[in-house]
């Protein structure tokens, strides 16, 4: 799970980590308000708020925000207030959101500290290793640098230190980190500065704790001018207050559903929507409908333990993606039982009828009494033997219902 | 001959109480699979589908004789029940459980570092050798005896490309899932070593997962062994779509090297045969 960088940066707040004075604002004239709040003089920064990176290099669907991205540097109260009702209730589309971006509910409005350096810091989990790495790399001052990329072309400019199951920070760690970074200030800061947000990574299970980027002043004081922790969501339940944290309503329902129920969603292109229950079938059979030529509209992977509610909710999160125009359900069941899955096709089926065409595989346990269940509800559901032949009905059936 | 798991194998259930478990546990001993005990802390039966319940996993491994338990514990819990497990200096732990958090297996990687124990897991569908045993949640109605060594870590994709190959005339001497998840117990390359030193297998199929790159461990470890058996792997690319997360982009700042692409080049190097396919797969397996 993710959440906004105001919230994160509470929690940087809370843990005694660096940051700049900021105030969220859910209208235009809020952020005009709260920015002459923090300063009267400002200048201040308008930072919309997505649980997606990338913004400051991101692009508005409304054409009325221009061409400038998600972060931007506001001199005047006024133009704190425009570029406020630029983004607000506009979507934002970044590297990391689909092509159909992401709604921008709230601003941030934030002091503007001046900073002479940055360097994108993160901490995230080697699952190779089973090991915690810190991550740092320079970046430049207009920060629209693309750390991936970096990583992928320019290994070497970034400074990778395996920290182990550490959880603070060793003299000869800190050593190359200040040498690293030419940090004239003094080490005890960012020893603290480091081991602050170590506490916060292994106190709240984060997989990811990103700050893009940490910026140094004229005096060497360190200021995490961004804030990004992903929490491992099998840990959760550990943490009553993140979870209070969890999209809610103004958020797309759809995302609110795969959140509850854990289902993996991937929005792609319009055609058939896959519902199966494993990653690896979901790849195969976007592999088999390119041979096919045929088109996927979303891939929802329900994972195990697939059970009646669970089978149901994905179908009718799937019928809500106006993407969508025939569903292929392809289980190939282990751990999951075929037969439930079919009790939770027919329980949608009764509730909400069926207003597209349905194709379902069923292969593995308790395949047999599945396929007879299907049969002998009599709904108009066709039973593929094999992805291949499924992807082939669906597409007809598509075909022939448009 | 098997890997792991065979006819003789003693094996525990942890969690035998549980709903999956109880549907599980008997479909495997109908197969074939010895299991000899069920463990449930403060246990309040001494049976449970007429299998005796322990206390402990020491306690169960003292009276049964097991080297082997099945993990069905539910994720809040498991963490204790894998340490208890690798505690008791069993050979080998199959952990079927999903979700476990992510820090509780650093902890568990740790504590594997100074044990013999072969953790297999978690998030798996286990390990079976075709009419001999299984331990995990394998369909018992897909699979045949064959000499094709197969390891995986997807469970669904497995489950096809064991359909396929049957098809096609071809079994399996045993199939290993390593699991699906961010820190598993056990990498490709242990595996692969055992298959080789299995006598009824002759090729192996390795299947390529959605994230980590245990394939490249596997891929270096390869070239260092003598008279390697064959190795095909299935690496399907993933959409451009399903790499936009941010698990894969902590892989690539991790390891420099994870795209699809990268990997399949370096197994290439190592003398493996990469297919994107099913069908090529089965295609490649009917050349050798």
């Amino acid at each position: 799970m993710n959440i906004y960088e105001y919230q994160a940066k509470g929690i940087f707040k809370k843990f005694g980590v660096n940051v700049p004075s900021g105030l969220i604002a859910y209208t235009p004239m809020e952020a005009q308000n709260v920015a002459q709040k923090l300063s009267p003089e400002g200048p201040w920064i308008v930072k919309a708020q997505v649980r997606a990176g990338g913004r400051n290099i991101g692009k508005f669907m409304d054409k009325r925000a221009g061409k400038k991205g998600g972060i931007r540097l506001s001199k005047t109260p006024e133009e704190v207030y425009n570029n406020a009702e630029e983004m607000i209730e506009n979507r934002l589309i970044t590297a990391q959101t689909s092509n159909r971006g992401m709604l921008v509910s709230r601003v941030y409005i934030e002091e503007y500290i001046k900073t002479f350096q940055k360097f994108y810091f993160s901490l995230v989990v080697n699952g190779a290793t089973a090991s915690v790495m810190l991550l740092l790399a320079p970046v430049t001052p207009n920060g629209d640098d693309d750390i991936v990329e970096m990583a992928t072309h320019m290994p070497s400019q970034i400074l990778k230190i395996d920290l182990g199951f550490e959880k603070s920070i060793h003299a000869e760690a800190l050593s190359r980190i200040a040498d690293f970074m030419q940090f004239h200030g003094k080490k005890s800061q960012l020893k603290s500065f480091i081991n602050k947000l170590l506490d916060i990574f292994y106190n709240y299970d984060a997989t990811k704790l990103e700050i893009n980027p940490i910026g140094i002043d004229k005096n060497d004081t360190l200021w995490a001018l961004d804030a990004k922790i992903i929490f491992d969501d099998n840990a959760l339940y550990r943490h009553p207050d993140i979870l209070r944290l969890r999209p809610m309503a103004e958020i797309e329902e759809r995302e609110v559903v795969v959140a509850k129920f854990g289902f993996d969603y991937k929005e792609l292109n319009t055609g058939i929507g896959i519902i199966t229950n494993g990653n690896g079938v979901a790849l195969n059979i976007i592999t088999e409908a390119q041979k096919c030529d045929a088109d996927i509209a979303c891939s929802l992977n329900i994972k195990g333990g697939v059970d009646r509610d669970k089978i149901a909710a994905s179908i009718k999160l799937i019928m809500t993606n106006p993407s969508v125009d025939g569903i292929f359900i392809d289980i190939v069941g282990g751990f999951t039982r075929c037969n439930l899955v079919a009790d939770g096709i027919i329980a949608v089926a009764n509730d909400l009828g069926l207003n597209i065409p349905i194709v379902v595989r069923f292969e593995g346990t308790n395949k047999d009494e599945a396929v007879n269940i299907l049969n002998a509800s009599q709904l108009p559901i066709q039973i593929a033997d094999s992805t291949y032949s499924g992807i082939m009905l669906a597409k007809a059936a598509i075909a022939e219902d448009l | 001959m098997a890997v792991l798991v065979d006819k003789n194998t003693k094996v525990i259930v942890q969690g035998i109480t549980g709903t999956q478990a109880s549907f599980h546990t008997p479909r495997a001993i109908q197969y074939g699979t010895k299991i000899v005990a069920g463990v449930v802390p403060n246990k309040k039966d001494n049976m449970h589908l007429g299998i005796p319940l322990f206390n402990t996993v020491k306690e169960a491994k003292q009276k049964t004789g097991a080297t082997a338990s099945m993990v069905f514990v539910p994720a809040q819990f498991a963490k204790a029940a894998i340490s208890e497990a690798i505690d008791a200096d069993l050979e080998l732990v199959v952990a079927i459980t999903s979700g476990i958090p992510v820090s509780d297996m650093l902890e568990i990687r740790q504590k594997l570092k100074n044990s013999k124990t072969i953790l297999i897991g978690p998030n798996t569908p286990g390990i079976i050798t075709p009419q001999e045993a299984y331990m995990g949640t394998y369909p018992d109605n897909i699979h045949k005896s064959g000499d094709i060594g197969i390891i995986s870590r997807s469970s669904t994709l497995t489950y096809e490309v064991v359909l396929e190959i049957n098809k096609a005339g071809f079994g399996e001497s045993t199939v290993v899932g390593l699991g699906d998840d961010l820190i598993i117990g056990t990498g490709y390359t242990e595996i692969i070593k055992k298959f080789n030193e299995d006598k009824k297998t002759k090729a192996i199929v390795l299947i390529g997962g959605s994230q980590g790159s245990h394939e490249i461990e596997a891929a270096i470890a390869y070239r260092k062994i003598a008279k390697a058996k064959p190795i095909i792997a299935l690496m399907i690319d993933k959409p451009l779509s399903f790499s936009e997360n941010d698990s894969l982009a902590s892989e690539i700042l991790c390891g420099g090297v994870t795209s699809t692409a990268e990997k399949k080049q370096l197994l290439k190097e190592s003398g493996i045969t990469v297919v994107d396919s099913l069908s090529d797969l089965i295609h490649e397996l009917s050349k050798l």
